[in-house]
């Protein structure tokens, strides 16, 4: 084995966050903890940035065989061990069955049961999005979590665990993640893809008590996809003599494919596995940044995107994986409307995007596979931002309440204006989240049943949005923003990551067509299938002349700031309108009223002086859509969807 | 992009850009007239709008804090926008997103400020966002299964009248005009009559020159509006201008015999009869 920068890198990106994990779990200092994750995110964020600008490259571990499996058997002793603590059956069964296949796997390699050896990690272009991904939003939100944790450990339940356990699992998870990425050999990609299981499931049941139950259903679902996948897996061996992503590509195997996809259906928390990306709400925040954004479900999104292109003979079965899609899109969209709880949106809206880019992969057309990995970087992002303020804003409001959130522009207008940045750029133009659902609708127009639901659903996202931005940007007028203190390691993410959103909104259109119109070009190079209308569609998007979005923005801003933004007066400040004498009327200009600062009524003076107060909460549309009840619907139609699936795959 | 637009094609975008507001008004000025005969009353003149619009510029600039002037701003340069890119011939799903934005910038806007009429307004119009945007982008579907092309040029090339292909999403079109020029009973953000509930509904606490922005916006709104639903008889715009004609009083005529209705009423209804009206339409351009 040579060792050349390629070896280097890829180590480096998969064993620094295991090996500084180990050291921020041990380490008996706050101070050294924190040097370490700090240390541990500048090195991987430069090795992913390095890893990318390399060229495609391979690698083969020799003795591989051998130290996957023993590293899988052991990843599975160790849910198996957990669910034996827990006294879970189902998982306990799950975890026997995968242990069994492991095992089967082994018996039929020393019984001559040969299979085709390739490498085993492997970069590419879909590959190097992931990793950029993973290893500069991954790392960010780390920091974050180091101000974070400080403050959330002095409000800790007894039960939580301690702080290095925390770090541990949550660096180590990009150090998995990044394998998983990397992986062409399913022995490994199977081994990284359990470890980030567990990695979530010690992550999220970090505070003990009733988040140990919420973990418990997270490890429960996604056992069940680590099943299906081992024995996509097995048949794969038995069937194909192949046990990588290069093989099953080749050999075009349905039955494995079909298995893999509902293993990534259960990591992406698709309808009707998205109960457990719920309950995970209860972890920290930086945990569900993490999950969200840079790790996690991301793995599920990648795998069906690393698995569908090659599949488009199987007409039917791509079709219902689109179905699949669609449904979760235009399903969760539904379902964020009716909630208040600002990190129940969140999640509703991450489901969804998920489903968007299943449903693009299953479309299977350059324009739908630009449009899916445009999804992935965007959200990733975008999410990772949004998580990070509303964890501060819970942290300092002490709730996470949308209605709760007026007012909170001006007390603290750093983390409210990132969160606006964050939200804006999840449906406005020009920023790349439209960009990306705007090719998606282009993509799925020659399926109108599917194309309904896109439409219904972008619909319904741009409705739970607005209400949320309209409520976190209430305020009065205020002379003077007020200064907001925040930890350095919260501000410096928070701030890295909205430039990021900024910077990549900027530059959605330069982006699509340097970075994902050529991607897409070569995965769609070989296919024949793909008509002239199909490309024209394709380039006719990269053409858009989204300057023409900046110049309109651009003007706005100007004319404002010419026209009122100077020459606004405070003597030209009115009151709003309250159809009586407003009571704050005589003291809006004193300090004790801007300290105060309370959205969550308007008073007015009515009858005889009597000071009242309204208040006018924003639409859940609660009389239209109740959210047990929809969710009982939904999960019935995916679950039938699920099992038409596995029956077009033959295997039922 | 840029680079490719000719001369023609900036003349014909400063034109529309100056045009579109003058039309949208004089279409605002026989609004009002013809209303006022439909019920008995002598009514503005037609150039009433104008007159409005210079008397909200002289007034003073009265605001509840800053932001709330920002999205005015953004509110009219998207609503141009719109008219640039539909002169540019543009991709048609992009301009119904800056369509979109512009609206959301009025919501939002609407929302800034701690008044409970402007902000229930800002509901209710994300809620007529939400019944009318399905079909918006249902028609554009339609004219890209006939054209191969999202391009808003495109549009000019079809052999017949759009109307012919398109009949039932034009009736739901015309409910979708309805609900974006708050015309009864779909006028449940902001209405012209004197509803009491909502005062003025979403733009409660716009006044002076900043009320005029927001009403420029809303003339070249009715001009894209109009000039659309010319566009469904394409290849004759006689006949298109002689539809528009049509569409006006059947608009006038709705909005004089209903009284406003609920929110709820509307999204039901919205999602019901035109949206199975546009996917029925759909279906039968798809399977053709």
């Amino acid at each position: 084995m040579e060792i050349t920068n390629f070896n280097v890198l890829l180590a480096v990106l998969i064993l620094v966050p295991v090996v500084f994990g180990v050291v921020a779990y041990f380490s008996p200092w706050d101070k050294l903890r924190s040097l370490s994750i700090v240390l541990c995110s500048v090195i991987v964020a430069a090795a992913g940035i390095l890893i990318t600008i390399e060229p495609n490259n391979k690698f083969e571990l020799p003795g591989s065989e051998m130290i996957a499996t023993i590293l899988e058997v052991g990843i599975v002793a160790v849910i198996l061990f957990i669910a034996v603590k827990i006294k879970n059956w189902l998982i306990i069964l799950m975890s026997l069955v995968q242990m069994g296949v492991i095992i089967a796997e082994i018996i039929l390699a020393n019984t001559g049961h040969t299979v085709a050896h390739t490498y085993d990690f492997a970069t590419d272009p879909l590959t190097k999005i992931l990793i950029l991904i993973t290893s500069i939003v991954g790392p960010i939100i780390a920091v974050y979590a180091i101000g974070y944790m400080k403050s959330h450990q002095e409000h800790a339940p007894p039960t939580a665990a301690s702080l290095g356990q925390f770090f541990f699992f949550f660096i180590a998870f990009l150090g998995f993640m990044n394998g998983l990425v990397m992986a062409n050999n399913l022995k490994w990609f199977s081994f990284f893809w359990e470890a980030t299981t567990l990695c979530s499931y010690m992550l999220i049941g970090q505070d003990g008590g009733e988040s140990k139950k919420n973990a418990e259903r997270a490890l429960l679902i996604n056992t069940f996809g680590g099943t299906a996948m081992v024995i996509g897996v097995l048949w794969l061996v038995v069937e194909n003599k192949t046990e990588s992503f290069e093989g099953l590509l080749l050999a075009k195997a349905v039955i494995p494919m079909v298995l893999l996809c509902v293993a990534a259906f259960t990591k992406s928390a698709l309808l009707p596995f998205q109960s457990w990306l719920l309950g995970a709400m209860i972890a920290p925040t930086p945990v569900s940044a993490l999950l969200h954004s840079a790790t996690m479900v991301k793995a599920g999104s990648y795998l069906v995107l690393r698995v569908t292109p090659g599949f488009h003979d199987s007409t039917k079965v791509m079709m219902v994986i689109t179905f699949i899609g669609a449904l979760t899109f235009a399903g969760a969209a539904l379902l964020a409307v009716t909630q208040s709880n600002a990190k129940r949106v969140l999640a509703y809206s991450t489901i969804s995007n998920l489903g968007l880019v299943v449903a693009c992969a299953g479309i299977n057309t350059p324009l739908a596979y630009a449009a899916a990995l445009a999804i992935i970087c965007f959200h990733a992002i975008s999410k990772g931002l949004l998580f990070l303020c509303v964890g501060r804003i819970e942290q300092k409001i002490g709730s996470r309440d949308i209605e709760d959130m007026g007012g909170i522009l001006y007390r603290m207008p750093v983390t409210t204006s990132v969160a606006l940045i964050g939200m804006m750029s999840m449906l406005l133009p020009p920023f790349g989240m439209l960009l990306s659902k705007w090719m998606a609708i282009e993509a799925t127009i020659r399926s109108p049943l599917i194309l309904i639901f896109i439409i219904l659903g972008s619909a319904l996202t741009v409705f739970f949005w607005s209400k949320w931005i309209g409520r976190i940007q209430t305020s009065s007028y205020h002379p003077k923003f007020n200064k907001e203190t925040m930890d350095p390691a919260m501000g410096f993410s928070l701030v890295t990551l909205a430039l990021g959103v900024l910077l990549t909104g900027v530059g959605s259109m330069w982006i699509f067509n340097k970075f994902f119109a050529p991607i897409t070009r070569e995965v769609f190079a070989s296919r024949t299938d793909i008509s002239d209308v199909l490309w024209n569609v394709f380039t006719a998007a990269g053409n858009f002349a989204a300057v023409t979005l900046f110049v309109a923005v651009g003007i706005a801003f100007l004319a404002y700031w010419l026209l009122v933004w100077r020459r606004f007066k405070e003597t030209d400040v009115r009151l709003p309108y309250l159809c009586g004498e407003n009571a704050e009327s005589t003291v809006y200009t004193t300090s004790a009223f801007h300290n105060s600062e309370g959205t969550r009524s308007y008073a007015f003076r009515s009858m005889g002086d009597k000071i009242e107060n309204s208040w006018s909460s924003t639409t859940y549309l609660k009389n239209f859509i109740c959210e047990k009840k929809a969710t009982i619907w939904l999960n019935l139609i995916a679950w039938v969807i699920i099992i038409i699936l596995l029956g077009e795959a033959h295997l039922l | 992009m840029m680079d490719k637009i000719n001369w023609t094609q900036w003349i014909i975008i400063a034109v529309s850009l100056v045009a579109a507001p003058f039309i949208g008004a004089l279409i605002s000025g026989l609004d009002r007239k013809v209303t006022a005969r439909m019920q008995g009353r002598k009514g503005p003149p037609v150039i009433q709008p104008f007159y409005d619009i210079i008397k909200l510029f002289s007034k003073q600039p009265i605001a509840l804090h800053k932001l709330q002037i920002l999205y005015a701003f953004l509110h009219l340069v998207f609503m141009m926008l719109v008219v640039v890119l539909l002169a540019m011939g543009q991709d048609l799903l992009m301009i119904l997103f800056a369509h979109a934005f512009s609206t959301i910038c009025l919501v939002l806007g609407g929302m800034s400020v701690r008044s409970p009429y402007s902000r229930i307004g800002s509901m209710r119009k994300i809620m007529q966002m939400l019944a009318y945007e399905p079909i918006l982008i249902l028609i554009i579907v339609a004219i890209y299964l006939q054209t191969d092309s999202f391009l808003a040029s495109s549009v000019m090339n079809m052999p017949k009248p759009m109307l012919w292909s398109m009949p039932l999403l034009f009736l739901a079109f015309l409910c979708a005009v309805a609900i974006k020029l708050n015309k009864s009973p779909f006028d449940v953000s902001t209405s012209h009559h004197a509803h009491q509930e909502l005062i003025k509904g979403i733009t409660v606490e716009y006044a002076g020159p900043y009320l005029g922005i927001i009403e420029i916006a809303h003339f070249y709104e009715t001009a894209i509006l109009f000039f659309i639903i010319m566009v469904f008889w394409q290849t004759n715009l006689y006949i298109g201008f002689g539809l528009e004609t049509l569409a006006f009083v059947a608009i006038l005529i709705l909005d004089n015999t209903f009284s406003r209705l609920t929110t709820t009423w509307m999204l039901k209804y919205m999602w019901s009869i035109p949206l199975f009206l546009s996917i029925a339409n759909i279906i039968w351009l798809w399977s053709k």
